[in-house]
């Protein structure tokens, strides 16, 4: 009897061991190949972005991206000599053709994969890059059209980068640091690096977002005030240099100062919808739109909740409820004089 | 029909459009949704001043603005809300008194003997007069007496509330709380539809988009009391609570702590949702947008057919269902022998001590072993167990003891004499509020997400929750007494 | 399913008292529906009381209650009605058919894809500005549309006055004011339906006056193109819109040559009884 037992337990556990696809040794081979593919395709990722900052791409900085040594790196990048996907002249890295493709093919499922976690589910900000380089690895070419079919071709990804289309050249970043930015000129917050975490998420934290229109109204040892959609912030150094920004010479510092957002309304007030925030976007714009919060309009508060929180909105003839944080998101005017179209 | 469908040609002017439409899209300035929305809102807002014309100065619903201002007020808002559930309840208890009483006496003490007497002359044998008549008839007998009146009462007034347009108030009024607990604003209103029934509560969540929220918002949903528990809470409420305080107040009392758990459920969603969004399913809260209808005077003879119909007689219906065979296998567990004692005085027995600690006992355990495919069948389930297990061993004669009192204190007395202690409802009242839901519900939970771990977690969640809080209540219960 | 919202039992004794129950014309069939003459797609806000016409005209008893986003599944129903059988289909309520959540998704390609031979939108007559928004999408998707401007008792309770005919002659399709819950209207929404499937009533839709300017240039070029490759196409603006929205479904039609059948049935529509 004992013998039979031990025979059944020792198939049984051979079997768990040998299975094809799900055994033990099946997934740990699954599990090293798609490791190796992750790191070939992060250094592809790694020498496109080289390319299009200009940046000389070396041993050493895929070395210092991947956590490697240099040697490591050197293996790595021989290996994929071979496969084709990068050449090696003068010192310097280069894409070839189906690299390239590969490469571009990660960046946009990263950044598409960015996109739907933002727009779709309720993902904390400080997840969706850690995700996303998961994520970017896993999603074949067909799974990344349908995800785009699924949010509605999105042009931009939650940190304002471009997600470049099927086929697309990648642009290079743009923007200053806001450190470098000048006093008092209105700016455009046209990316916010993702990179390192822990600065990503008290940025997202604080609720400045790509697409917003700021200001810097002050500099200090230690500290940079910006001025952006409605209020004030204050950012050491180190925040403000993850920032960057564009200039935006047709908007006049004034009217900047005097934007407004919907959650300053008091019950009974009325006031103008201007625009909706670049940093609303995806199905929550969408909806707000839907709602009728399109610009012209005119909004007055109904009544506010007891506990402050939702305030409803009297818009189009129909009253509905929002959360400060999406009232925020939308820009009004206050007029002295409003018409009674109600 | 001429097809131009799919020739090469058509295919490569088709990829042609497509390239070019992908071509503009990148090239439209903004958002595209937001130019066709300005569009279309302009032309809509055009139409609207042709057609819409305001005779006289009524131009607000100065009305239903009161109305809101009132029942969203800082100081109004949350007790409007308490005493209008608490005035429901109160009006079911005290109302469902009589007609229960009545149809107690019909069924169980006029009908029931008669039955027995005619299937004793008609030659059935013991056991299938037993299984019929004891099992299944009385089975059935108990839930429409004790269920149907409190829910010809209930509903339609719950009915009426929907219709008047104050439930999306209530939402309005604890969005806050939700969104402190991590979960959608939505969520708010499919808890409010879980009142109803959990599985149409799980389903509602399908307006989420969120898949993070819509979870949360699934696996809390059995928070909400439903149909099928409204009628334990009432029953135990008015014979265990409201007896502790002299006559005229009882209903008040065992309103309000009918009230008090309803209130612990929307506690316990919240505090599930919270404890959820900050483990299993991080995230951050999304956005809540809801849109508030104008409060429309329900059509109450309307309202009144349709809630009899839609609501009352379908719970009906349903626990008679599942009643049926409930009703024969507790008779047959009670009948059949093993080792000098009856199936379920075993199981009874093997219960009782994990029952006991937490305050409960073995034939109510028993009792939602047995109602796991629906909760309606609680109250007959354990009156049928007490009676056959404890009662006597003589089944008949221990159904017997029902004959004579035809109102619920007869059930009261039952109970009682069954080891009931004032404790025993108390964690009856939390149990049925935190325990598995119903296999319908768990199956829909499984249909929605596709995923057996979820519905198992959504499943075992309340239940572990409902150990718990028994075992804590018992606890200080014994502590202070 | 066994869900109080969700039980569909036929009831053919229903609402005795209403008037459309008078227009002794019409039979209620519930869910049995075998075969079917026309088929009817019920659009609308949500709230708006699309649950209330539904049950009204089909006798089946979808939940209905005051709170938006309520029916979230798609039900199905039928009725006969002057010896021709119609099949009734609730489509979720939306506030509009441009977004790619799920429900408007539904509701946008049974529209257009499952070509009906008429689309009631209903309108609540209190909200009428917000409501607009949906069916000026609707009128762009198809011609044989009904407007249902339900609610009407309401409105009159809020001092409003509706000028339907205006209404009607802005939009150029017929529109039915209705107060569904009294049963008021009902009997003339039965008549219009019918006229307007059976090519009685010849819809002209008023559609959108201005196009946004910012998409003037893409449209015109699309618009140029889809004429080109389908002349007969009755939508092509809509189409359009939607390619350059990056609709999915609407690219794999284009694909596949489903878009060049809508044509065609399209034109055949009036007289076939499909």
């Amino acid at each position: 009897m004992l013998p039979l037992i031990f025979i059944i337990c020792a198939c049984a556990f051979g079997l768990w061991i040998c299975w094809p696809k799900v055994g033990l040794l099946a997934r740990r081979t699954q599990a090293r190949l798609l490791a190796a593919r992750s790191q070939r395709e992060d250094v592809l990722k790694h020498v496109l972005k080289c390319e299009v900052n200009k940046q000389p791409p070396t041993i050493n900085s895929v070395a210092g991206v991947l956590g490697v040594t240099p040697n490591r790196a050197a293996d790595l990048l021989s290996g994929m000599e071979q496969r084709g996907l990068i050449s090696h002249q003068d010192g310097c890295l280069h894409l070839r053709p189906s690299g390239r493709e590969l490469a571009m093919h990660v960046v946009r499922a990263h950044r598409l994969w960015e996109s739907y976690l933002a727009d779709q589910t309720g993902v904390a900000e400080a997840q969706w890059h850690p995700q996303a380089e998961r994520q970017e690895h896993l999603l074949s070419p067909q799974q990344t059209e349908a995800l785009a079919a699924q949010l509605g071709h999105p042009l931009r990804d939650p940190h304002g980068d471009a997600i470049p289309a099927a086929g697309e050249e990648l642009k290079s970043d743009v923007g200053q640091s806001l450190n470098t930015a000048s006093l008092n000129v209105p700016l455009l917050i046209g990316h916010i690096e993702d990179e390192p975490e822990a600065i990503f998420a008290q940025l997202s934290a604080l609720g400045l977002r790509p697409g917003m229109k700021a200001c810097v109204t002050g500099k200090s040892e230690g500290e940079v005030r910006l001025w952006a959609d409605g209020r004030e912030y204050k950012l050491s150094p180190i925040l403000a240099n993850n920032i960057a920004v564009v200039p935006l010479p047709e908007v006049r510092a004034e009217d900047l100062f005097g934007e407004e957002f919907l959650d300053r309304l008091k019950t009974g007030e009325r006031a103008r919808v201007v625009a909706l925030s670049p940093a609303c976007r995806g199905p929550e714009r969408r909806r707000l739109l839907d709602l009728g919060f399109v610009p012209g309009t005119i909004v007055e508060v109904e009544m506010t909740s007891p506990l402050n929180d939702p305030v409803a909105y009297r818009v189009r003839g129909s009253v509905v409820a929002l959360r400060s944080e999406q009232a925020r998101l939308i820009q009004i005017a206050r007029e002295v004089t409003v018409p009674a179209t109600a | 029909m001429i097809t131009s469908s799919s020739t090469p040609e058509s295919v490569a002017q088709a990829e042609e459009i497509l390239r070019e439409a992908q071509r503009w899209r990148q090239q439209i300035p903004g958002d595209l949704h937001e130019h066709v929305v300005e569009a279309i809102y302009s032309q809509a807002a055009r139409l609207a001043s042709r057609a819409v014309t305001r005779p006289g100065l009524a131009a607000q619903p100065t009305l239903d603005r009161t109305i809101d201002r009132i029942v969203t007020s800082r100081m109004w808002g949350f007790p409007i809300m308490l005493l209008l559930f608490a005035l429901m309840f109160w009006l079911t208890i005290s109302g469902s008194n009589v007609p229960s009483g009545l149809l107690a006496s019909l069924l169980v003490d006029q009908l029931y003997p008669m039955l027995r007497e005619g299937a004793t002359s008609v030659g059935f044998p013991w056991w299938l007069r037993g299984v019929l008549v004891d099992g299944m008839y009385l089975a059935t007998a108990w839930v429409v007496s004790v269920m149907l009146p409190p829910m010809a009462i209930f509903f339609p007034m719950f009915t009426l509330l929907e219709d008047f347009g104050y439930l999306p108030r209530v939402a309005f009024n604890l969005d806050h709380l939700f969104k402190k607990a991590g979960a959608h604003g939505k969520q708010s209103m499919t808890t409010m539809m879980g009142f109803g029934c959990n599985a149409a509560g799980v389903v509602a969540t399908r307006i989420i988009d969120s898949p993070r929220e819509r979870l949360i918002a699934i696996i809390t949903n059995n928070f909400a009391l439903c149909n099928g528990r409204w009628p334990t809470q009432f029953l135990i409420a008015t014979l265990f609570i409201g007896s502790l305080v002299p006559a005229h107040w009882a209903g008040l009392v065992s309103a309000g702590a009918v009230t008090g758990v309803a209130a612990l459920g929307i506690g316990f969603t919240l505090l599930s949702a919270w404890a959820l969004s900050r483990t299993v399913l991080k995230g951050e809260v999304s956005t809540f947008s809801l849109e508030l209808p104008p409060y429309r005077p329900p059509r109450i003879w309307q309202t009144l057919y349709t809630s009899l119909i839609d609501r009352t007689m379908f719970v009906l219906w349903r626990a008679i269902v599942f009643a049926l065979p409930a009703g024969a296998v507790i008779w047959l567990s009670a009948n059949i022998h093993v080792g000098g004692n009856s199936i379920a005085e075993h199981l009874v027995g093997g219960l009782d001590p994990v029952a006991l600690f937490v305050g409960l006992n073995g034939v109510i355990l028993l009792a939602y072993i047995v109602a796991i495919p629906a909760n309606e069948i609680i109250i007959p389930t354990i009156l049928m167990l007490t009676v056959m297990v404890t009662g006597s061993h003589e089944v008949g004669q221990g159904a017997g003891v029902m004959f004579e009192l035809d109102s619920d204190q007869a059930v009261k007395s039952l109970l009682t004499a069954g080891g009931w202690t004032t404790l025993t409802a108390v964690n009856l009242m939390l149990f049925s509020l935190l325990h598995n839901p119903c296999s319908t519900t768990i199956y829909t939970i499984y249909k929605e997400t596709g995923s057996a771990r979820w519905a198992a977690l959504a499943a075992l969640l309340p239940l572990g929750m409902g150990f718990l809080v028994t075992f804590l209540v018992a606890q200080i219960w014994r502590f202070f007494s | 399913m066994n869900t109080p919202a969700t039980t569909t039992l036929p009831a053919h004794e229903t609402c005795a008292s209403c008037s459309v129950y008078r227009a002794a014309n019409l039979k209620k069939l519930g869910v049995n529906m075998a075969r079917w003459d026309y088929v009817v797609a019920l659009a609308g806000n949500p709230n708006t009381g699309k649950s209330t016409v539904f049950n009204a005209l089909t006798g089946l008893r979808q939940h209905t209650g005051n709170w938006p986003g309520k029916t979230v599944m798609r039900a199905e129903g039928g009725f006969d009605y002057d010896g021709k059988r119609f099949k009734m289909v609730d489509l979720p309520g939306t506030y509009s058919l441009l977004s790619t959540s799920l429900d408007e998704q539904i509701a946008r390609d049974f529209i257009l894809f499952g070509q009906p031979d008429v689309t009631i939108v209903v309108a609540d007559a209190t909200r009428l500005e917000r409501n607009l928004n949906l069916v000026l999408q609707v009128l762009e998707i198809t011609d044989r549309a009904v407007v249902c401007l339900n609610l009407m008792d309401e409105a009159r309770r809020h001092g409003l006055q509706v000028d339907e005919r205006q209404l009607a002659r802005d939009l150029g399709v017929p529109v039915v004011p209705t107060a569904a819950r009294r049963g008021e209207g009902l009997p003339e929404l039965l008549q219009t339906i019918r006229d307007v499937a059976t090519g009685k009533t010849v819809c002209r839709p008023q559609r959108l006056e201005q196009e946004p300017p910012a998409l003037q240039p893409a449209l015109a070029s699309l618009l140029a193109r889809l004429k080109a490759a389908y002349p007969n196409l009755p939508n092509a603006r809509w189409v359009a819109m939607r390619l350059l929205a990056g609709d999915d479904h609407l690219a794999k039609a284009l694909r596949s040559g489903e878009l060049g059948t809508l044509t065609n049935h399209a034109q055949l529509a009036p007289v076939a009884t499909s």
